[in-house]
């Protein structure tokens, strides 16, 4: 059997590990980070349409690593079953950033934090048919120093204006807000005409230089590019690389953790990996801590049976995987047509490089008795809106080849057709887009396991995700698409649209490790500790028994650093 | 299959994936993704990127081999879905295939991107069953044609599914070489860019930080050695049932 080398083995190293690697570490722990993907810096990040959206160049290649997605069908007969495919079939990727860092090196960084009704969501606004809603084991002013910690460690640039949904907050940002394109202004003034309320969006983005890290650099390409001037706040850049500085934090990267392996007494014995060249090592911590985004972080837990644990570490009450949360909602768009507006307006809209940076939270607690999805006090829980424009010209090209022939029929288009058709796309409009965020009701359907066939390159079981959806979140999504929309046209937008989907969004994810005060119906304490194993803590967002109408990767940051604050002051006690 | 017009064609999983990018939305994606159930996966080959050196050969070489074909006709062909000229309302010039190096970045599709080889095949074969119909219908191979009798004979394939597909991946690459980054072997100077008025961002790969050039990943053994065969166990999946998807959950 292997020493124990380190006080602490983390696995992962995204937005939930790093706060413990960086916390650990500065007090001195030995921390070991052991992360799947290789460590890419600076460096490495380009804004290159094709590594990041066409090749997917961050992630793995779905033949050699991939999921098996559940869906609901019904056969002939109208019998319900659900049925999975691998998504090296399908080509829908679930992979979200396989490097060091994580999906936190990609995120677009809207740091909204929740607000105290999203911690008891079930108080607030009672339960919901066939949702398995509680509230949290913690209140929002527990999480309050923490949010306050990460806007400070990791870098969030903002400004506080007074709104209706404004959570409590004990500091004001520490960064200036980012420079803003400025068409936010038309957004301020036709919000402002319609009785809306645009706030900025708080974005973890270095408006200065910080902390050893470059200001932001305004290439008009951050969402889902990784960030080579430092200013986005991934876990690497904001948090690692000051950890590894201390000296006291080891990080392996290409380490495929498949088995937290336990003896008959149901202890720890080890952390089972692949090494970069496939071969099996061990590695024994005091602690342990678990960390690699919601589906593989219950994927892990479920493959890593023992003598006391025969359906996965942390599993003897059946709830590893449960529950899983993604963020329901949508999008919609409208466009500014050049033509209708004046040459002023046009440069205005033209501008690219700095930030839309706005966002609409005035239904974030909807009260308004005509809304079909509403308690019988005329309330329901409502979401968030943000506003922006999307840079990619490659996606934006493809369409254009299609045009209608003198039959009405779809036409491929080239020569001097098809050059007018790019030409029109591209120079003679602009596309102001939304996306609503509002909670994934948990449900019975919505949950990872492992699959029984399907597996990775290592040989181990992928995780199988049944990605079950409730009513309710349609009628929320709706509910705000329509508000959105109501902007878009103040603003004079044409071609107005929406679209609010049932399906997943797959970089938003959490739950299948709720947190909680009874071991028969969560997974891990309210100190994010497993109930059954005294050495184990999950960080990232499995913990979350409810999502909130917010990105999550904020929440996330806050509560593996109250989670780290907890493991440091156990180790100090026994060092 | 001797011909675009083969009656057995299907639109293979790798062409269905790859036209699909272009739709913004995920869901109207995955939709689309679904119908292409019942395809299997084809699996990538391994690559082997050619060195810096290598690839300026591979360059000089292109000079030689599109006097032959297959990059003759596909010359030809690229040429012709995007010529030169000028605009009509400014002294502007609308750079065309050529501008855009847009042979030079298919050859770098086929020789230093690791695309699928089905997809490779099939842009190299298409040239074969173009020029067959070139022949049967206007007595010449496609290079010989008039503009007009080029544009019929497109016009022609273009209506059989293999000839749509086979055009719209030639079109698929004109744009990435009108609009990826210049590294590729595409868009010199941001000439497509600057052409549509867009930005580009920075900063930009360099040859050597392409996408296919970043830090690999950890490899599995059997990557490194041969792995020992397991019996496969037998499917309990449903593979034939008809489907019909449930709109919404009851």
């Amino acid at each position: 059997m292997n020493k124990i080398n380190y006080d602490i083995c983390i696995v992962g190293s995204g937005a939930g590990a790093s706060p413990v690697a960086y916390t650990m570490a500065k007090a001195g722990a030995k921390v070991l980070v052991l992360e799947k993907g290789p460590w890419l810096t600076e460096k490495e990040f380009f804004k290159d349409e094709l590594a990041i959206s066409i090749h997917d160049a961050y992630n793995p290649k779905l033949s050699d690593e991939q999921h098996v997605i559940e869906e609901e069908y019904e056969d002939e007969e109208g019998n319900a079953f659900w049925q999975g495919e691998k998504t090296s079939d399908s080509g829908w990727s679930w992979w979200n950033g396989t490097v060091v860092g994580g999906s936190s090196n990609f995120m677009s960084g809207y740091f909204h934090r929740l607000k105290p009704i999203d911690f008891r969501l079930k108080s607030e606004f009672g339960a919901i048919k066939g949702a398995n809603i509680v509230d949290w084991p913690i209140r929002y002013d527990e999480l309050e120093p923490y949010y306050a910690m990460v806007e400070r460690e990791v870098g969030v640039s903002g400004r506080v204006v007074e709104h209706p949904h404004q959570e409590p907050r004990s500091t004001d940002f520490p960064y200036p807000p980012v420079d803003e394109v400025p068409m936010s202004s038309w957004i301020d003034k036709a919000a402002n005409k319609i009785g809306y309320h645009a706030v900025p969006v708080p974005r973890a983005v270095l408006s200065q230089p910080a902390m050893g890290r470059r200001s932001c650099e305004y290439s008009g390409y951050c969402s889902s590019y990784g960030c080579s001037s430092g200013a986005k706040g991934s876990g690497r850049a904001a948090l690692l690389n000051h950890a590894i500085a201390t000296g006291n934090c080891t990080l392996k990267p290409n380490a495929k953790v498949y088995k937290i392996a336990t003896d008959n007494a149901g202890k720890i014995t080890g952390v089972h990996y692949y090494d970069a060249q496939g071969r099996q090592q061990s590695v024994r911590a005091k602690t342990y801590v678990v960390a690699c985004q919601a589906v593989e972080t219950s994927r892990l837990l479920l493959a890593s049976t023992g003598g006391k644990f025969p359906n996965g570490l942390a599993n003897n009450n059946g709830q590893v995987g449960k529950n899983l949360l993604f963020s329901a909602g949508g999008t919609g768009s409208g466009d500014f047509i050049y033509d209708q507006l004046n040459e002023q307006q046009v440069n205005e809209l033209k501008v690219v490089g700095p930030f839309v940076n706005r966002a609409l939270q005035d239904w974030y607690r909807i009260d308004d008795k005509a809304f079909t999805g509403a308690n019988a006090k005329g309330q329901a829980k409502g979401g968030t809106i943000d506003f922006l424009f999307h840079q990619n010209p490659i996606a934006r090209a493809s369409g254009t080849q299609w045009g209608i022939d003198d039959e009405g029929e779809d036409k491929l288009l080239w020569g001097e057709e098809l050059k007018q058709s790019i030409k029109q796309e591209f120079t003679t409009y602009k596309t102001l887009r939304f996306e609503v965020f509002n909670d994934w009701l948990p449900t019975d359907d919505c949950f990872v396991a492992l699959d029984d066939e399907v597996t990775d390159k290592w040989g181990d079981p992928v995780a199988k995700v049944r990605i079950g959806f409730h009513e309710h979140d349609l009628e929320v999504g709706k509910y705000l698409s329509v508000k959105a929309e109501k902007l878009l046209l103040a603003l004079g937008a044409k071609n107005i649209s929406s679209s609010v989907s049932s399906y997943p969004s797959t970089n938003l994810m959490a739950g299948g490790c709720r947190f909680g005060n009874d071991p028969k119906t969560s997974v891990l304490d309210k100190n994010c500790q497993a109930h059954e194993v005294d050495n184990l803590y999950v960080t990232d967002g499995s913990f979350m028994p409810t999502g909130g109408s917010v990105p999550y990767t904020f929440t996330i940051y806050a509560n593996a650093f109250r989670v780290a604050e907890h493991i440091k002051q156990q180790w100090l006690k026994k060092a | 299959m001797k011909s675009f017009f083969d009656k057995n064609y299907q639109t293979p999983l790798w062409f269905r994936k790859k036209s699909d990018y272009k739709s913004e939305d995920p869901q109207s994606r995955r939709q689309f993704l679904k119908s292409a159930a019942g395809a299997t996966a084809i699996a990538a080959l391994p690559v082997m990127p050619l060195s810096a050196k290598q690839q300026e050969q591979s360059l000089i070489q292109l000079n030689k081999l599109k006097k032959i074909d297959p990059w003759l006709t596909l010359e030809a062909t690229l040429l012709h879905l995007l010529p030169e000229s000028k605009s009509a309302v400014s002294a502007e010039v609308s750079p065309g295939a050529k501008s855009i190096n847009a042979l030079a970045y298919l050859y770098q599709v086929v020789t230093v991107q690791p695309t699928e080889e089905d997809e490779k095949k099939f842009i190299i074969k298409g040239v074969g069953w173009l020029n067959g119909f070139a022949q049967s219908q206007q007595g010449k191979p496609f290079v010989q044609l008039s503009v007009e009798q080029k544009e019929v004979t497109l016009r022609g394939i273009s209506n059989s599914s293999a000839g749509s597909n086979w055009l719209s991946t030639l079109l698929a690459y004109i744009f990435e070489a009108m609009l990826a980054p210049p590294a590729y072997g595409g868009n010199p100077d941001g000439i497509g860019w600057r052409w549509l008025e867009h930005q580009g961002g920075f900063p930009l790969p360099k040859a050597g930080q392409r996408y296919f050039e970043l830090p690999t990943r950890g490899k599995a053994k059997d990557q490194i050695t041969i792995r020992e065969i397991e019996p496969i166990k037998s499917s309990t999946r449903y593979t034939n049932v008809p489907l019909i998807k449930r709109a919404n959950k009851a």
